[in-house]
C-alpha cells in the first residue's frame, strides 16, 4: 500500500518535472526565427531544378520564380508579435503544475482501488496447490488439475479425473477435451469411452450428436450391449424423428435390465415421454422425502431471510409440487422483501411460473 | 500494484493532456515561449503515463491477471503467449488504450519533432493535441476502464474470439490505430493554421510527412487485415465491402487525396482550403471508423462492444470534435489566399481531378457503408449493400482515376502539354494494350473485363517506369549523365514511383484474382480426390491434434498436378473449448504468384469432409501491390527535403 503511494507520488512528481524542465528549456530559446523563410528561399531554388528535369517550361520559370520570391518576401516581412520568456506565466505554470496530480489524486480516489494487489494467475495457482484439495471447489481444482495433466501428458488417470471435475465445475467442453485425451492414452478403457460420451450430450445441451453417437458405438463394441450407450443411441434415434425404432430399443433395453435395477425406471420415463404417455407417478416415499427438504429450506429461511437464491428455490420447489397456497404465500414475500432488486424479481416470476410436476 | 499503478498512470495522462491543452492555448494567447514548452513537457509526460498504463495492462494479460475485469472477460492461461499480449488491444477497452497511446504518442513526437514549425502553429497543434487526448482518455477512463477490477476474480477467463488468434491480427490493430490516430495530428495542424490564419504553402510541406507517416501505417495495417480475412475466415474472399473494412477505406481515400492536394498547395500555394478541408476529414473519417466499430450498430469480429451508451458517448465525440473543426474551417476558409494560377492542362489539373475523383470514390463508399445504418435505424428493415453496388459506383471511378495516373506526372507545373505527355507514354501505352489483347487470347476462359483490367494494371506500372526513364533521360543522355540523374533523384520522387507502381501491382493481382479464380468444394472420405485448376487435390488423412488452447482435425492434402507431387499442406478445423467457437485454418500452397486454398471443413455423414479448393491466381500481388505502396511512403517520408533542420544544417555545411 505505502509502496503503491510512494511509486504514485514518483510518477506524479516526474510528470511535473517534465513540464517545468521543458518550460526552463523553452525560455531559453525563445527568440527561434520563424522557419517558414528558409522554405521558401529552398523552394526557389528547386525551381531551377524543375526546370531542368523539364518539369517545368523555360518560359514559366520567371513566372514561377517570381511567385515563390513573392512569397519569400511575404514570409520575410510578414509582422510576427514576438514570443518571450514572460516571466509573469510562472503563476500559471506552478498552478497547472500543482493542480493535474491533484486532480489525478481526486480521481484516482474516486475509481480506483487503492492497495489492491495484483493476482497474477501463477501466484493463486500455488495457493491452490498448497490447500486441502477437497476442500477446493470444482473449478478451482479443475485448474490445478489442468495444470497436473500438462506436465505428465501421457497418463489416462490425470486426464480422467480431470474430466470429472470440468464436468463438476459446469465447463463440459473442457470435459470432453480432457475424457477424449483420456481415451486415447488408454482406447480400451470402456468407463472413460461412457464419461466422454455423457460429457458429449452435456456440452451439446443434452442433445446425443454424431460425435457422441460415435463414442457410445464405441463403447457398445468394447462392452456389448451396455445399458447407457444403448440408452443414448435410441435417444439420438428420436431426436432424429425416428420415434417407434427409438422406442422399440428402449423397450428392448427394459427387458435386458434385471428388474432390481435403478435405471429401469429411467428409461420407463424416457419411454412414457417418447409415447405421449404421463410417466408414471413420482414414488410416494420419494415425495414424502421432497416434502421434508422443502420444509427444511423453509424453516432456515424464516430463520435467515437474506438468501435471495433460497426464496428463488423455494418458490420454485412448491410450484413444481403444486402447492398453490404455499407457492403464493412464499412469493408475495419474496417479492415485497427484493422489491428494489428488479433481477431477483425476475428469477421469482420465473420460478413461480414452474410447471407442476406429474 | 502493477494494476493500480497503471490505473493511476491512465488517470495521471488524462489531468496531464487537460493541462497540455491548458498550457498551450494560454501559450498562444500570451505569446509565451515557457508556457509553450511546459505544454510540450505535458504532452511527452502524458505520453508516457498512457505507456505505462498500456505495459501495466500488457503485464496483466501475460501473467493472467483474473482481478483486472479486462483480462478476466478477454483472456485464458492457456493460449499461447503472443495471443495474451495481442489480447491487450483485442477487446474494446484494450483497443480504446491503444487508441490514446497512438494519439499521445503523436502529441509526444509534435512536442519533440516539431522543432522546425513556427513557434505559434507547433503550440496551437500541441494544444488541439492535448483537447483530442483530453477527450478520448476521458472516455477510456470513464466509460471503458481497460485497468477496472473485480473483487471476486474468476478462476479462468473468458478467451479471446479465436478468429483473433492469429499472427497477422496481432499486428494489424498497432498498425491500423497508428495510422487512423496519425491523421489526428494532421487535424491538429489544420486546426492550428486555422487559427493562425495560415494556410500556405509552408504550412503544407509540414503537414506532408505526417500524412505520408499516417497513410503508410494505414496502408499497412489494412493490408494486413485484408490478409487475415483472406486466409483466416476461410472464405476464400480478401475484401468484402464489409462496413468494417469501408471504415479503415475512407480514412486512407482521404489520406491519400490529401497527399496529393498537399502537394499543390506546397508548390503553388493553390488549393489551401481544399487541403485543410481534407485534413480535417481524414481524422473524421478515422473517427466514424472507430464509432462504427464500437457502437453495435455492426455484427462483425470487430464489433467487440455491443453497448449503445458507449456507441453514443462516441458519437458525440465524433460530432463534437468534428463539428468544432469543420466550424473553424467555414469561419476561416474565406480569409485563406487563392494561390497561384494554373492551366486546365497542367500537373495541377491533374492533381485536382485526381482529387475530385478520389473524393466521389469516398462518396460512394460512406454512402454504401451508411445509408443500410440509416434505413435499418429508420424503419427497422435490414438491407445489405454488397459488391454489386460498388462495383458500379467505386470501381468506375478508379478506373478513371487509374487510366488518368501515368499522365500527371509528366504534365509540368502552370501550363502542361498533354501532346507530349502522350508521346512519352507511348511505350506504356503499347504495354497496356498487347497484355490486354495476350491475356483476352490466351487465357481463357475468356474475359473482357478481366483483360482490360490486366492492360490498366500493366499501363500503371509502365507508367510509373516511364516516368523515372524520363526524368533519368536514360537512351537519351549519355551512361554517365543518366546514372548522375538516376542517383540525384530525391527519394520523394522514389517514394512517388513506388507507390505509383505498387498500386499497378496491386490492380494486375485484384483483377487476375477476381475473374479468374476457381473453386470446387465437394465432401470428400479420405483418399479421395477433387480437381480444380488442373491440379489434383486429395485428402490424404484426418487426425486428430491438441493444440494449446484448441482440439482440431488435422487434414493432410496433397496436392499433385499430371500425377507429379507440387506441394503437401495441412489445413485445419479448431474446436476452441474456452469459448466453444469452431474456426478454420486455411492450407495455402504458394505456386508462384498464385495459390492453391485449401479448407477443411466439417466432418459429414458416413466419415466424409468437406474439401474446399480454390485456385486464386495471382493472389500474392494483392498483398505485395500495397506492400511496396506503403514502402514508397516510407522512402518518401526518408526525403531530407521533409526534414527541414537538416536540410538547413546541410547547406551551413556546404557555404
Amino acid at each position: 500500500m505505502l509502496l503503491f503511494w510512494v511509486v504514485a507520488g514518483v510518477l506524479a512528481a516526474a510528470a511535473a518535472g517534465l513540464i517545468l524542465m521543458r518550460a526552463a528549456g523553452a525560455a531559453d530559446a525563445a527568440a527561434a526565427a520563424d522557419p517558414a523563410p528558409v522554405l521558401y528561399r529552398r523552394q526557389l531554388a528547386e525551381i531551377g531544378d524543375l526546370v531542368e528535369r523539364g518539369l517545368m517550361g523555360e518560359g514559366e520559370r520567371k513566372g514561377a520564380e517570381a511567385e515563390a520570391a513573392r512569397r519569400l518576401l511575404a514570409a520575410t516581412d510578414a509582422p510576427t508579435a514576438p514570443w518571450t520568456a514572460d516571466p509573469k506565466s510562472r503563476g500559471v505554470l506552478l498552478a497547472v503544475v500543482c493542480a493535474a496530480p491533484a486532480l489525478a489524486l481526486g480521481l484516482y480516489l474516486q475509481l480506483g482501488a487503492p492497495g489492491f494487489g495484483d493476482q497474477p494467475f501463477a501466484r493463486r495457482l500455488a495457493e491452490w496447490k498448497a490447500s486441502d484439495l477437497r476442500t477446493l471447489p470444482p473449478p478451482e481444482l479443475a485448474a490445478v488439475l489442468r495444470e497436473a495433466t500438462a506436465k505428465r501428458p501421457n497418463e489416462a488417470q490425470g486426464f480422467r479425473f480431470l474430466g470429472m471435475v470440468e464436468n463438476a465445475a459446469g465447463n463440459p467442453a473442457g470435459a470432453v477435451s480432457a475424457l477424449r485425451r483420456a481415451t486415447v492414452l488408454e482406447p480400451g478403457d470402456v468407463d472413460t469411452w461412457r464419461q466422454l460420451g455423457e460429457a458429449q450430450v452435456i456440452a451439446a445441451g443434452g442433445k446425443v450428436e454424431a460425435d457422441a453417437q460415435a463414442t457410445f458405438r464405441q463403447v457398445l463394441a468394447l462392452a456389448p450391449g451396455d445399458a447407457g450407450a444403448r440408452f443414448y443411441l435410441a435417444r439420438a434415434k428420436a431426436e432424429a424423428g425416428q420415434a417407434s425404432q427409438a422406442a422399440a430399443e428402449l423397450q428392448a433395453l427394459i427387458a435386458d435390465l434385471p428388474a432390481g435395477d435403478a435405471r429401469r425406471a429411467y428409461v420407463e420415463t424416457e419411454l412414457a415421454r417418447l409415447q405421449g404417455r404421463p410417466a408414471a407417478a413420482a414414488d410416494p416415499q420419494q415425495l414424502a422425502m421432497i416434502r421434508g427438504m422443502v420444509d427444511g429450506l423453509a424453516a432456515r429461511l424464516k430463520a435467515d431471510p437474506e438468501n435471495p437464491e433460497g426464496w428463488v428455490r423455494l418458490v420454485r420447489a412448491y410450484a413444481v409440487l403444486g402447492d398453490a397456497g404455499k407457492r403464493d404465500e412464499a412469493y408475495a414475500a419474496a417479492r415485497a422483501k427484493y422489491a428494489g432488486q428488479p433481477a431477483v424479481l425476475k428469477q421469482l416470476d420465473e420460478a413461480a411460473r414452474a410447471e407442476q410436476m406429474r | 500494484m502493477i494494476a493500480e499503478v497503471g490505473a493511476f498512470a491512465l488517470i495521471l495522462s488524462l489531468a496531464l493532456s487537460l493541462a497540455q491543452a491548458v498550457l498551450s492555448y494560454a501559450a498562444r494567447v500570451r505569446r509565451s515561449a515557457v508556457l509553450a514548452g511546459a505544454g510540450e513537457g505535458a504532452a511527452i509526460a502524458a505520453f508516457l503515463g498512457v505507456a505505462a498504463a498500456f505495459a501495466a495492462l500488457m503485464y496483466a494479460f501475460v501473467v493472467s491477471d483474473f482481478s483486472v475485469a479486462n483480462v478476466a472477460m478477454n483472456s485464458h492461461t492457456e493460449k499461447p503467449l503472443l495471443y495474451r499480449i495481442a489480447g491487450t488491444w483485442g477487446n474494446h477497452e484494450g483497443s480504446m488504450l491503444l487508441w490514446c497511446l497512438a494519439l499521445t504518442g503523436f502529441g509526444a513526437s509534435v512536442a519533440g519533432l516539431g522543432r522546425t514549425l513556427p513557434q505559434g502553429l507547433r503550440t496551437l497543434t500541441v494544444g488541439t493535441q492535448g483537447v483530442l487526448g483530453t477527450v478520448f482518455l476521458a472516455y477510456t477512463v470513464f466509460a471503458s476502464n481497460p485497468l477496472a477490477r473485480v473483487a471476486q476474480p474468476p478462476v479462468e477467463g473468458r478467451s479471446l474470439n479465436p478468429l483473433l488468434q492469429d499472427p497477422a491480427l496481432a499486428v494489424h490493430p498497432p498498425f491500423l490505430y497508428a495510422g487512423y490516430v496519425g491523421m489526428s495530428v494532421v487535424f491538429s495542424l489544420a486546426v492550428a493554421a486555422l487559427i493562425e490564419g495560415r494556410v500556405d504553402a509552408a504550412w503544407s510541406r509540414w503537414v506532408r510527412p505526417w500524412t505520408l507517416a499516417a497513410w503508410s501505417l494505414l496502408t499497412v495495417g489494412i493490408t494486413l487485415g485484408s490478409f487475415w480475412a483472406y486466409y483466416e475466415l476461410g472464405w476464400g474472399g480478401w475484401w468484402f465491402w464489409d462496413p468494417v473494412e469501408n471504415a479503415s477505406f475512407m480514412p486512407w481515400l482521404v489520406a491519400t487525396a490529401l497527399l496529393h492536394s498537399a502537394i499543390v498547395t506546397e508548390k503553388r500555394g493553390a488549393l489551401a482550403g481544399w487541403t485543410v478541408f481534407l485534413a480535417l476529414a481524414a481524422f473524421s473519417f478515422s473517427m466514424l471508423g472507430g464509432f462504427l466499430v464500437r457502437s453495435g450498430v455492426l455484427t462483425s469480429v470487430h464489433a467487440f462492444a455491443v453497448d449503445p451508451t458507449r456507441g453514443v458517448l462516441l458519437l458525440i465525440i465524433l460530432g463534437v470534435t468534428a463539428g468544432l473543426g469543420f466550424s473553424l474551417f467555414a469561419w476561416r476558409a474565406p480569409t485563406l489566399g487563392r494561390g497561384g494560377m494554373f492551366a486546365p492542362v497542367s500537373r495541377e489539373s491533374a492533381l485536382v481531378l485526381n482529387n475530385i475523383l478520389l473524393a466521389a470514390a469516398t462518396a460512394t463508399v460512406l454512402l454504401g457503408t451508411l445509408y443500410p445504418l440509416i434505413r435499418e435505424a429508420m424503419s427497422g428493415e435490414a438491407i445489405s449493400v454488397g459488391p454489386p453496388y460498388f462495383n458500379l459506383t467505386f470501381t468506375p471511378l478508379m478506373a478513371a482515376l487509374l487510366v488518368l495516373l501515368p499522365i500527371g506526372p509528366l504534365l509540368a507545373w502552370k501550363r502542361g502539354d498533354g501532346a507530349t505527355a502522350l508521346r512519352r507514354l507511348a511505350v506504356a501505352a503499347a504495354v497496356a494494350v498487347v497484355l490486354t489483347l495476350l491475356v483476352g487470347v490466351l487465357v481463357t476462359p475468356r474475359h473482357t473485363w478481366g483483360a482490360l483490367g490486366v492492360g490498366l494494371g500493366g499501363w500503371l506500372i509502365a507508367g510509373a517506369l516511364a516516368e523515372i526513364l524520363e526524368r533519368t533521360r536514360v537512351f537519351r543522355v549519355p551512361p554517365a549523365e543518366a546514372w548522375r540523374r538516376f542517383t540525384g533523384l530525391p527519394r520523394g520522387a522514389w517514394g512517388m514511383t513506388l507507390a505509383h507502381l505498387g498500386l499497378g501491382v496491386f490492380v494486375l493481382g485484384a483483377v487476375f484474382e477476381t475473374s479468374w479464380k476457381l473453386e470446387a468444394a465437394e465432401a470428400l472420405p479420405v483418399g479421395r480426390a477433387i480437381e480444380v485448376g488442373g491440379y489434383s487435390v486429395r485428402l490424404a488423412a484426418v487426425e486428430p491434434v491438441n493444440g494449446p488452447n484448441y482440439d482440431a482435425d488435422r487434414g493432410t492434402i496433397v496436392v499433385t498436378r499430371a500425377g507429379q507431387p507440387v506441394c503437401q499442406v495441412t489445413p485445419e478445423r479448431r474446436f476452441y473449448t474456452a469459448g466453444g467457437q469452431t474456426t478454420s485454418e486455411v492450407g495455402l500452397c504458394y505456386r508462384g504468384l498464385s495459390h492453391l486454398y485449401l479448407v477443411l471443413g466439417e466432418r459429414r455423414e458416413g466419415g466424409t469432409y468437406l474439401v474446399r479448393a480454390y485456385w486464386n491466381p495471382w493472389a500474392s500481388l494483392i498483398f505485395v501491390g500495397p506492400a511496396i505502396m506503403a514502402a514508397g511512403g516510407l522512402v518518401s517520408l526518408s526525403d531530407r527535403r521533409l526534414r527541414l533542420a537538416a536540410g538547413r544544417r546541410r547547406r551551413e555545411q556546404e557555404a
